[in-house]
């Protein structure tokens, strides 16, 4: 994923003001990554939407807090993360989880014709993309997850080597085991 | 024995165990599996970016527009309420002190005059008193004295507020202990 993620700090000084063009700006700055961030972890495009919408209008409140200190996008990121994980904390979403990570020891039938890791990722649960995507793709660390999640470190770490131990299976189907 | 998937990932984030660091430098199997994980994440990091598939930033203009706009009419509203007041300050005056206060006040000031007359007709400085009669009379004396001073220096004012008069109740209150002092006193010796 390629974007490119530099705004000038004019735009982001009229956007403290209040000035709605400049927030729009952001916005489209923004949209993307941040809804990438938040459909890699939800598995429902909608709740994706809805993190995506949450997330600036936090933006747009909020603003005024960033200090430049850091890269705008880190801020959002930020931000954007939690709304994913907070959405992921309510109790019907954690119920649908479990059931998925409950399924997690049957390899699916589409393991038998090998899938790509895209697809492969998509059938984690969403505990499971959360952690991977924040930790590797996004360079989260183990503690800030496990705050963000409600969780313990320990509990991060091994959501995330349970998870690559899984994509392994999914992506190599002939290899037993981890 | 081979590294598990955890001892491979925890390597990879600079952790892991001695052990494990020194297997995989020598296991050409475990060396491989690392790569896969290194592979793995590569190719997470490189997946396409997904975009929203409806513009958003109207919903979000408009929430945000209809916030500012009941903070706007808050303000309004706040504001007249304050203008009201002011209004009615102007016209009508400011808001005199409770009417109860003023005549509280008057009763107060009435009592401690009685009292005073009360007292002295006992005429205590003729009469022969006990050493704790002396200095109880003494200590409520003093504390007369001192509430006398905090009048003097909230001056005779027209207005009655709390404060006065819970001064002038407090002298009063001295007094009557002070003229029980002499009453007691003068029932006691038969005076």
């Amino acid at each position: 994923m390629t974007l490119s993620l530099s705004v000038p700090d004019i735009l982001v000084a009229r956007a403290k003001t209040g000035d709605l063009e400049a927030l729009e700006a952001l916005y489209r700055a923004f949209e993307t990554p941040v809804y990438n961030l938040a459909r890699r972890i939800c598995r429902a495009p909608e709740d994706a939407e809805d993190v995506l919408q949450e997330t600036f209008l936090e933006v747009v409140k909020s603003i005024k807090q960033y200090r430049g200190e850091g890269h705008l996008w880190g801020w959002i990121r930020q931000i954007a993360a939690s709304k994913a994980l907070m959405r992921l904390r309510s109790d019907k979403l954690r119920a649908t989880d479990e059931l998925v990570d409950e399924a997690a020891g049957a390899p699916p039938i589409s393991v038998a014709a090998g899938i790509d890791l895209e697809r492969a990722f998509e059938q984690l649960s969403e505990t499971s993309r959360a952690v991977v995507w924040l930790h590797d793709v996004e360079g989260f660390t183990h503690e800030e997850i496990a705050e963000r999640m409600g969780r313990t470190v320990s509990f991060s770490k091994s959501q995330l080597a349970r998870a690559h131990a899984r994509l392994r299976r999914l992506l190599s189907p002939a290899v037993a085991g981890g | 024995m081979h590294c598990t998937i955890e001892d491979l990932v925890a390597l990879r984030d600079g952790e892991g165990s001695v052990w494990a660091r020194r297997h995989v430098e020598e296991c050409a199997e475990c060396q491989a599996e690392r790569e896969r994980l290194y592979q793995r994440v590569a190719q997470l990091k490189a997946l396409p970016a997904l975009r929203p598939p409806r513009d958003r930033w109207s919903a979000i203009r408009d929430t945000v527009q209809a916030g500012r706009s009941r903070r706007r009419q808050r303000w309004v509203r706040g504001g007249l309420a304050v203008a009201a007041a002011i209004v009615g300050i102007i016209i009508i005056g400011p808001i005199n002190p409770t009417p109860a206060l003023g005549e509280n006040l008057a009763q107060a000031k009435q009592q401690s005059a009685q009292l005073e007359t009360t007292l002295r007709d006992y005429d205590s400085d003729s009469r022969v008193m006990s050493g704790r009669e002396a200095d109880l009379t003494a200590q409520l004396e003093d504390q007369i004295a001192v509430l006398d001073g905090q009048l003097a220096r909230l001056g005779d004012s027209a207005r009655a507020d709390a404060q006065l008069v819970d001064l002038w109740r407090q002298r009063v209150d001295l007094m009557q202990q002070l003229l029980q002092v002499h009453v007691t006193r003068a029932k006691y010796v038969g005076l």
